[in-house]
């Protein structure tokens, strides 16, 4: 459903900004889309992975003998085999660099195991079976350690220590006295003005304490992947990821392998939202291949998607204490954050914070976050990574401070809301925010000016903001002209979000053509420039420009050869809708499809753009959800749900819609029921889609979006990113509707129904 | 472990092939038959990506041993178009409603539907959710799907 605002959208008469079904929706509706698990080659080999038993051990000794002598059997690989990456290695990939070391261990454990699921060794067989009956055969001895499973246990004195190489940083008293090894691995401070002292005097304070389980991106495709070395040496990997070339790096830091010697090949991605940018298994596959001279394909189950063999996004505790005046103005923002970043360090946590705190003027903020290791599979990120925890904790303490005060949360929202040019949590101000505009039309939308409708069980209104920076980094493209003057647009990134779709929308702007005489494909990393993935929601943004530009060279190439063939001076030409005509009386013209058929002999038209530190387009929403809760079992259902946000300018509005109806199920999933269990012994206890429980059809209601553009300046057609911020605030929302329900709040995530009917038993004792 | 003689007609074409005994019918059609376009999201029934037709009726290939597919009737997502000539109704449906994304989803949607609208052919938004509540869908949030399935049964009705 949608509702859009003040935009009519059928007025728009360009091809951005239109209503448009996707470009690759024909392979998708006919089954004959290609992800890797469909891909097959002569000769295949299988891979299978054996995975730790064990939350924590040391790897004593790996006997794969028995196992290379099952006939069928044809390599295994274990650490021995692979680039010893030392700790604290990163790799080129965006502002930060990627932790390459990570990236290993996430591959292939090497002398100790960190997490149940973690690889220790890969079988290459003849058939899928007997590589998995390999697996038995491989003889691993173990020394167990002791494991520690939750942020608690991992901070206590004395706890068992994951890494001894780990000493917390950012901290001038050590955590325990002392400045040995650790399971806290960072300390980050964020402090403005002075916050104990606002806080001490502030009119009204209030306070909540989040606990939140790891959860699950839970992408519908297991990942998959199949490597072929051939005989001159050349490797090439057919990836369901998020960024071609970062997995070429990836892959090729890991074998000590020449990039020359590498194509990472991107296939269709069967949902990625963040659990699909590092690679998980390509790098054993080549190594296989190398091995054997034969193709391999690893294909996960799962089970082992679940348990330890890709990375959920974080656990969290969090605390947030805020202050405000009587009315209403908040004076200070205090938030202590601990994110569990399962099994290997290096979870940042200073971007969430300050998102977390980004929305509100506040003078004086003091945020603390540590990074902290357990007994789990490695976190990796996922949509807005740390938001919806963050968000979760702030969210319900500003509408705690509201119902203290005895303030509208939306009043409360206008007097405190950031604008462009305040102050944010790092001291620099807000670029282009259209925050105030969205809270506008939460006032005037009957999501919110709707009574709520009575029912026999209580019933509440939740509001929430949410926030997100993304990013810009590097993109990539080239344009070739068909022989038939068509466009042929090849990008250097993954397609996660319909971005064919987007881009053959700008292309087909840009020639001032129809979308079917534009093609867009996914480029192989050997065919197309260096771009980073698709992740911080900045993908149609710089490939945007990246096409603008690759369209405005060709253009102008094509504009040259025009004037060569009509005789004309290229700046008498005016093109329209794929056509060169003299401004002057005489009339000649000539078409794209002409210039070419004369021209393409003569060489080739391929021109390139490249996007790198485009102006970010940060993302605001605001969310409304209505609910009733079941006071004897603690079931939440939510009856009506409105999503706000801030596109800067919709490149396709149904794709817009789609990622927010998309982002806010998921949302809903880890609100209300999406959350691992892991038991004492680190062993997942919950890993499949029967017990791990993502909504279906029937636990969510329809989604109303609601679309807004402020445009970012500086930016072409004004985008800013869409696909993270929109699950952001959607447990904050859940939780603040719930409290208005049953008068207390709920603060495990997810609000199961357990936890709810706990906390209504405590309000009531 | 010793190959079993597998005959099934799949799409309309009679299929004679060597199985594994450990094989699934989504192994056979995928592996062995080299239908890619039913998809493994989870192997165990809970994700419904696998949703083919057995004998008209929807089933999840993951949870059919191959062997027990001896002389069935399947259909999968590629056998659609072809009795149809073109595009069934729900498979345009999805495309122009934007109710697929990753697409990973998709063909057991499809299937699904298409097994909803055969035996009801007009059925509410409710009747839409419950029938393709097996089938779980990770990008869209459903409700492009429901319009979509809504808008394709009135097609087919029309």
């Amino acid at each position: 459903m949608n509702d859009t605002g003040d935009i009519d959208w059928a007025a728009r008469n360009t091809v951005v900004g239109k209503r448009l079904a996707r470009v690759d929706a024909g392979e998708r509706v006919t089954g004959t889309a290609r992800y890797p698990a469909d891909m097959k080659l002569p000769g295949m080999l299988h891979a299978k992975v054996l995975r730790s038993p064990h939350a924590h051990a040391r790897i004593m000794r790996i006997d794969t003998g028995p196992a290379l002598a099952l006939d069928g059997v044809k390599a295994i690989v274990t650490a021995n085999d692979f680039n010893d990456i030392p700790v604290g290695a990163t790799i080129p990939m965006g502002e930060a660099g990627y932790d390459m070391w990570m990236v290993a261990r996430i591959n292939i454990a090497k002398d100790k195991v960190f997490w149940v699921g973690q690889p220790v060794a890969y079988v290459a067989a003849t058939d899928p079976h007997i590589a998995e009956a390999a697996l038995d055969l491989i003889a691993v001895d173990y020394e167990p350690l002791a494991a520690v499973m939750d942020i608690d246990a991992a901070m206590a004195p004395g706890a068992p220590i994951i890494h001894e190489n780990v000493v917390t940083t950012g901290v001038e008293q050590p955590p325990h006295g002392h400045h040995g090894p650790s399971n806290i691995c960072s300390r980050t401070v964020i402090e403005r003005g002075l916050p104990g002292i606002a806080m001490e005097a502030a009119f009204a304070t209030t306070s909540i304490e989040v606990r939140i389980d790891t959860a699950h991106q839970g992408y519908i495709e297991p990942q998959a992947m199949l490597a072929a070395v051939d005989a001159n040496g050349m490797a090439t990997v057919w990836a369901s990821t998020q960024g071609q070339h970062t997995t070429e790096i990836m892959i090729a830091r890991m074998l000590d392998r020449p990039q020359s010697r590498l194509k990472v090949v991107p296939l269709e991605i069967g949902g990625g939202f963040g659990g699909k940018i590092a690679i998980h298994g390509e790098a054993a596959c080549v190594r296989l291949s190398e091995l054997t001279g034969r193709p391999v394909r690893l294909v996960l189950t799962r089970e082992e998607v679940f348990q330890g063999g890709s990375g959920p996004p974080a656990a969290a505790r969090h605390r947030i204490t805020v202050g405000a005046e009587p009315d209403g103005s908040l004076v200070a923002i205090d938030g202590l954050y601990h994110m569990d970043a399962g099994g290997l360090p290096g979870l940042s946590p200073g971007l969430m914070m300050q998102a977390s705190a980004a929305l509100y003027q506040c003078p004086n903020l003091r945020l603390e976050g540590y990074d902290i290791v357990t007994n789990k599979p490695r976190t990796e990120a996922y949509r807005g990574p740390g938001g919806i925890q963050a968000y979760f904790a702030m969210e319900q303490a500003m509408d705690a401070l509201c119902q203290r005060l005895d303030i509208d949360p939306l009043a409360f929202r206008q007097r405190n809301a950031a604008v462009t040019g305040s102050t944010m949590p790092i001291g620099t101000p807000f670029p282009s925010i259209g925050l105030t505009t969205i809270l506008d039309h939460v006032a005037r939308h009957p999501c919110w000016t709707d009574p709520l409708p009575t029912g026999d069980m209580p019933r509440g209104r939740g509001l929430a903001l949410g926030y997100w920076r993304g990013t810009s980094m590097t993109s990539a493209c080239q344009i070739s002209i068909a022989g038939d003057g068509r466009p042929m647009v090849t990008m250097g990134s993954a397609d996660i979000s319909g971005t064919r779709t987007t881009m053959a929308q700008v292309a087909a702007e840009q020639f001032q053509l129809a979308i079917g005489d534009v093609h867009v494909a996914m480029g192989d990393t050997k065919s197309v420039g260096y771009s980073d993935g698709a992740a911080g929601s900045r993908l149609a943004r710089t490939m945007a420009a990246a096409v603008v530009e690759a369209s405005t060279k060709a253009l102008d190439v094509l504009r040259s050869r025009a004037a060569r063939l009509l005789q004309a001076d290229p700046g008498a030409l005016t093109y329209a809708k794929g056509t060169f005509r003299q401004a002057a009386s005489s009339g000649s013209e000539i078409s794209l499809a002409e210039i070419m058929q004369a021209t393409l002999t003569e060489g080739a038209i391929i021109e390139t753009g490249v996007s790198t530190k485009l102006p970010l387009g940060v993302e605001v929403g605001a969310h409304v959800a209505d609910v009733e809760v079941d006071s004897e079992t603690g079931q939440v259902t939510v009856l009506r749900y409105t999503a706000f946000q801030d596109v800067g300018r919709a490149l396709n509005p149904a794709a817009v819609e789609g990622q927010i109806e998309g982002s806010v199920v998921q949302g809903l999933g880890w609100a209300l029921t999406e959350g691992f269990d892991y038991g004492a012994d680190g062993r997942l206890r919950n890993a499949s889609m029967l017990d791990y429980r993502m909504p279906t059809a029937l636990d969510v209601p329809p989604i109303d979006t609601v679309i807004i553009e402020t445009p970012v300046p500086d930016v072409p057609y004004g985008l800013r990113g869409v696909g993270e911020v929109p699950i952001v605030p959607v447990a904050g929302c859940i939780a603040n509707a719930i409290a208005r329900a049953i008068g207390t709040r709920v603060t495990e995530m997810p609000m199961t129904p357990e936890r709810v009917l706990r906390a209504i038993r405590q309000s009531a004792s | 472990m010793n190959r079993i003689l597998m005959s099934c007609r799949v799409n309309g074409e009679d299929h004679t092939c060597l199985a594994d005994p450990r094989d699934t019918l989504l192994e056979l059609l995928r592996e062995r038959l080299q239908l890619t376009g039913t998809k493994e999201g989870c192997g165990n029934g809970n994700c419904g990506s696998c949703t083919v037709l057995v004998d008209g009726a929807a089933v999840c290939a993951c949870l059919v041993l191959a062997g027990e597919a001896q002389g069935v009737e399947v259909t999968t997502v590629e056998g659609l178009a072809a009795s149809g000539g073109g595009r069934h109704p729900v498979q345009q449906a999805l495309i122009d409603h934007g109710g697929t994304q990753c697409g990973f989803c998709t063909p057991g949607i499809i299937m699904s539907a298409v097994a909803l609208l055969r035996e009801n052919p007009d059925p509410t938004d409710a009747e839409i959710r419950h029938a393709i509540a097996g089938n779980i869908c990770r990008c869209t949030g459903y409700e492009k799907i429901v319009r979509a399935i809504a808008s394709a049964a009135a097609e087919i009705r029309s």
